[in-house]
């Protein structure tokens, strides 16, 4: 490697994750001297995406780092013992790739125009995310003598049932068992939600008590629709928690990105491994515009997550305008920026634990067709309603209310081989009682799917990881983000990005935040963000479609 | 150029992404832009970080669009390979014929991509600067030139009269080399033209025509051709994916 200490780099960007490598884009055009560095020897950060090697791979090295790896905690991956057949049906390493960000993208986020506008889109593939569906625990004495040839699952639960969640008026009209007073209170509601804004008088008496109690009392719901509302919330906390000023937000985003990029469905996941993609592509944009990129070489102490009381500063000012900066490897570095992430404190409250399942069948079932001319679903979400898991040691006095959201995501995505599928779980919950929930979510899951042969698990993959939730509006949680971006910052040239975001969907405050670094970064003569032609060779042929 | 450029309509169209890779200065971007502009550029100056173009090669059933992803040979570059190579489903290893140490760094490429890369990656080995061996009038003037920075292709050169052969690899040995790993193998001119076609259209017949989903290599099968598929949700412009086959309507 040569050295990298002879040049006065303008910007040192530290990490490769989403933040940084969509500031990576946004800053390849400018003519700055960029050094992007990770410390891990793999691109993506908090978002990346592994084969098993380098999953397992991964698995050690957050055992390793302990204390200092604080986003990620109790990595531990399960290959059950099952039959021989079952074994084999695990393909070589390299045939998946497991993705730590299995984040939804709703068709109306702010990224997708910024994707297209900086060219970037041209190397990503979007898929579909098709149906919603909701569990419903089965009656288990009833289920145990309709249906026990066949299900001897492991569990002691009978089979729950997944009923899809109605994507819109027709398929309320279409439904079935909705009677003709809750299909109008359902279309009651939706209509109140197309223009929720403009009806404060409806709602904002409501805005702190739970969303359920609202729906009951203001629209007279049947409170067994009340999951299928509360599912598109994508909210971690249980129904008692979740209010009404945060769930209407979210229904409404929801609602409104159904038919903005083709019929019948509302958000999208990138191909190949989630926003790990994203990133790769983001950092491939920064090299095209002459960043150097070097993996596997971080800072040497903590410059960013340092608060200003801890004294032990590695980097001190060269001159007026530059700082030094130490790397792992000893190197020295003169800098103008550095962008970096900071990392959850231990104490940080905000906590999930997440699932990564592999299973031995495509279920089908859960992906029926979107639309007349909507493209092939590629995901699909699950939502265990509060209390829809019977907690696995029944004398628990307090039983587990949080919810449960299961993604999964068809060998479309390329994450899997044919006939398997990935099941992204997760639970805002640590501890056993987490890992006890996934696991009864997953198998409630396969079990309720009624496919033949029944899908076995064939590897799986669980974590904590640690950040701050989304529970308030978007709109202060921007602001917010800006103020903190500023506040945090140790040194005006050293620009801080908050750690990932545990939301479900992708969260649009990124995309503010990464402005915000860039734009002081450039100043006011930055020309638009994120808004560049295509470079010679690269562009649009004869495809179509470019506006 | 017969394979690239044109356009035809009613033709299967997959995308395949391709990265270059081998030591500073083989010629890797002057073998691209012989393909996508049928263009020789001398003196080209060594390329910054990374270049992204696309190219389509025209096969008799099919359409293949070529992404290819011109990495910088530098050392200080090497940290982007990795990013280039994943899902990648063709990639090209260029050498220097007249720099034996190029073929080395190709070799590390190789085994590289072979531990790292989709399993079903199609491999070309090629051997660039073909125009500057005996059968041609070469140039007796520096080759070696380590550094890595080092703008002077051996091309350039070219035109001084000069009686000895530059050539340091012999075909026999790399065309070993390839055949022991099931390399595809090509000597090239970007220069003159030579067998630069030759080779992407050979990369193009080596990608498998399949319609099977998991677009990465599964087991031993190689199924690294993307489809056009049904399931790509369009971002730019009105939605004008129709109903197709393969959605389960």
């Amino acid at each position: 490697m040569e050295s990298l200490d002879g040049t006065d780099w303008d910007v040192l960007i530290v990490g490769t994750g989403l933040s940084q490598s969509l500031l990576a884009t946004a800053l390849s055009r400018s003519g700055k001297k960029i050094l992007h560095i990770d410390k891990n020897d793999y691109y993506g950060g908090s978002e990346a995406a592994f084969s098993l090697q380098e999953a397992e791979g991964w698995s050690r090295s957050v055992a390793k780092d302990g204390s200092s790896s604080t986003t990620f905690a109790n990595v531990s991956i399960h290959q059950p013992e099952g039959s021989e057949t079952d074994l084999t049906k695990l393909l070589s390493s390299r045939a998946y790739s497991l993705s730590l960000s299995p984040q939804l993208i709703y068709t109306r986020s702010r990224i997708l125009p910024i994707l297209v506008s900086s060219k970037v889109h041209r190397q990503l593939e979007f898929l579909a995310v098709g149906a919603w569906w909701v569990y419903t625990p089965g009656n288990s004495a009833e289920k145990l003598s309709g249906n026990s040839s066949q299900s001897r699952s492991g569990t002691a639960v009978g089979h729950g049932a997944l009923n899809k969640v109605p994507s819109g008026r027709e398929d309320i009209f279409a439904a079935q068992d909705l009677d003709m007073k809750a299909k109008r209170s359902l279309i009651k509601f939706l209509r109140f939600i197309g223009e929720y804004e403009e009806q404060g008088e409806v709602w904002e008496a409501h805005s702190q008590a739970p969303f359920s109690t609202f729906l009951s009392e203001q629209f007279r719901i049947p409170v067994a629709l009340h999951a299928s509302l509360l599912a598109l919330t994508l909210s971690s906390l249980d129904a008692d928690h979740t209010t009404t000023e945060f769930a209407l937000p979210r229904i409404a985003r929801h609602l409104r990105s159904i038919g903005s990029l083709g019929p019948g469905f509302g958000s999208v996941i990138p191909k190949w491994g989630g926003l790990s993609e994203v990133c790769q592509v983001g950092c491939r944009a920064g090299a095209v515009g002459g960043a150097v990129y070097v993996l596997g070489n971080g800072l040497a102490g903590p410059v960013i997550d340092e608060h200003p009381s801890d004294g032990a500063t590695t980097e001190t000012a060269t001159s007026s305008d530059h700082l030094m900066v130490v790397l792992k490897d000893g190197e020295s570095v003169k800098t103008r920026w550095i962008a970096g992430s900071r990392t959850p404190q231990p104490t940080e409250p905000q906590i999930c634990s997440k699932s990564i399942t592999i299973v031995s069948s495509s279920i089908e079932a859960l992906f029926p067709p979107i639309a007349e001319g909507a493209p092939k679903p590629a995901g699909a979400v699950v939502f265990f309603p509060s209390g829809s898991l019977v907690p696995p040691d029944e004398e628990d006095a307090a039983p587990t209310l949080s919810s449960v959201y299961v993604f999964v995501h068809s060998s479309d995505t390329g994450e899997c081989p044919a006939n398997q599928s990935i099941l992204y779980a997760s639970v805002a919950l640590a501890g056993d009682k987490a890992v006890n929930l996934l696991d009864k979510a997953v198998q409630s899951l396969l079990s309720s799917v009624n496919a033949q042969p029944q899908p076995a698990i064939l590897w799986s993959l669980r974590y904590e990881q640690r950040s701050q939730l989304t529970q308030r509006s978007q709109l202060t949680q921007r602001q917010e983000n800006l103020a903190s971006t500023r506040t945090a910052s140790l040194d005006q040239q050293i620009l801080v990005f908050p750690p990932t975001s545990l939301d479900l969907a992708f969260d649009d405050s990124v995309l503010d935040q990464v402005k915000g670094v860039w734009r002081t970064i450039v100043g006011d003569e930055g020309g638009d963000f994120m808004v560049f032609e295509d470079r010679e060779g690269a562009g649009a042929d004869d495809e179509g479609g470019e506006l | 150029m017969a394979d690239s450029g044109a356009t035809s309509a009613p033709k299967p169209s997959s995308s395949v992404k391709l990265v270059l890779l081998g030591e500073a200065a083989v010629g890797k971007s002057s073998l691209v832009m012989r393909f996508v502009n049928n263009d020789f550029q001398e003196n080209k100056e060594p390329t910054i970080g990374a270049a992204f173009l696309t190219q389509k090669c025209n096969l008799p059933t099919r359409t293949i669009k070529f992404e290819i992803w011109d990495t910088a040979g530098q050392e200080r570059f090497a940290s982007l390979a990795p990013m280039y190579y994943r899902n990648a489903q063709a990639a090209l290893v260029v050498y220097d014929i007249t720099k034996a140490s190029s073929l080395q760094k190709a070799q590390h490429w190789v085994a590289e991509l072979q531990r790292q890369a989709s399993p079903g990656i199609v491999i070309a080995l090629v051997g660039n600067k073909f125009d500057l061996a005996s059968a041609n009038p070469a140039s007796d003037t520096s080759t070696g030139g380590d550094d890595a920075d080092a703008t002077a292709t051996a091309e350039e050169e070219e035109d001084v009269d000069g009686e000895s052969d530059a050539r340091k690899v012999p075909t026999k040995t790399a065309k070993a080399y390839a055949d022991e790993e099931a390399l595809l193998f090509f000597e090239t001119s970007a220069k003159t033209g030579l067998n630069v076609a030759e080779v992407f259209t050979a990369i193009a017949n080596a990608i498998p025509e399949t319609s099977l989903k998991g677009p990465r290599g599964v087991g031993g099968q190689t199924n690294l051709g993307r489809q056009e598929d049904s399931a790509r949700v369009n971002l730019t412009g009105a939605n004008v994916q129709g109903p197709k086959e393969g959605c389960a309507c």
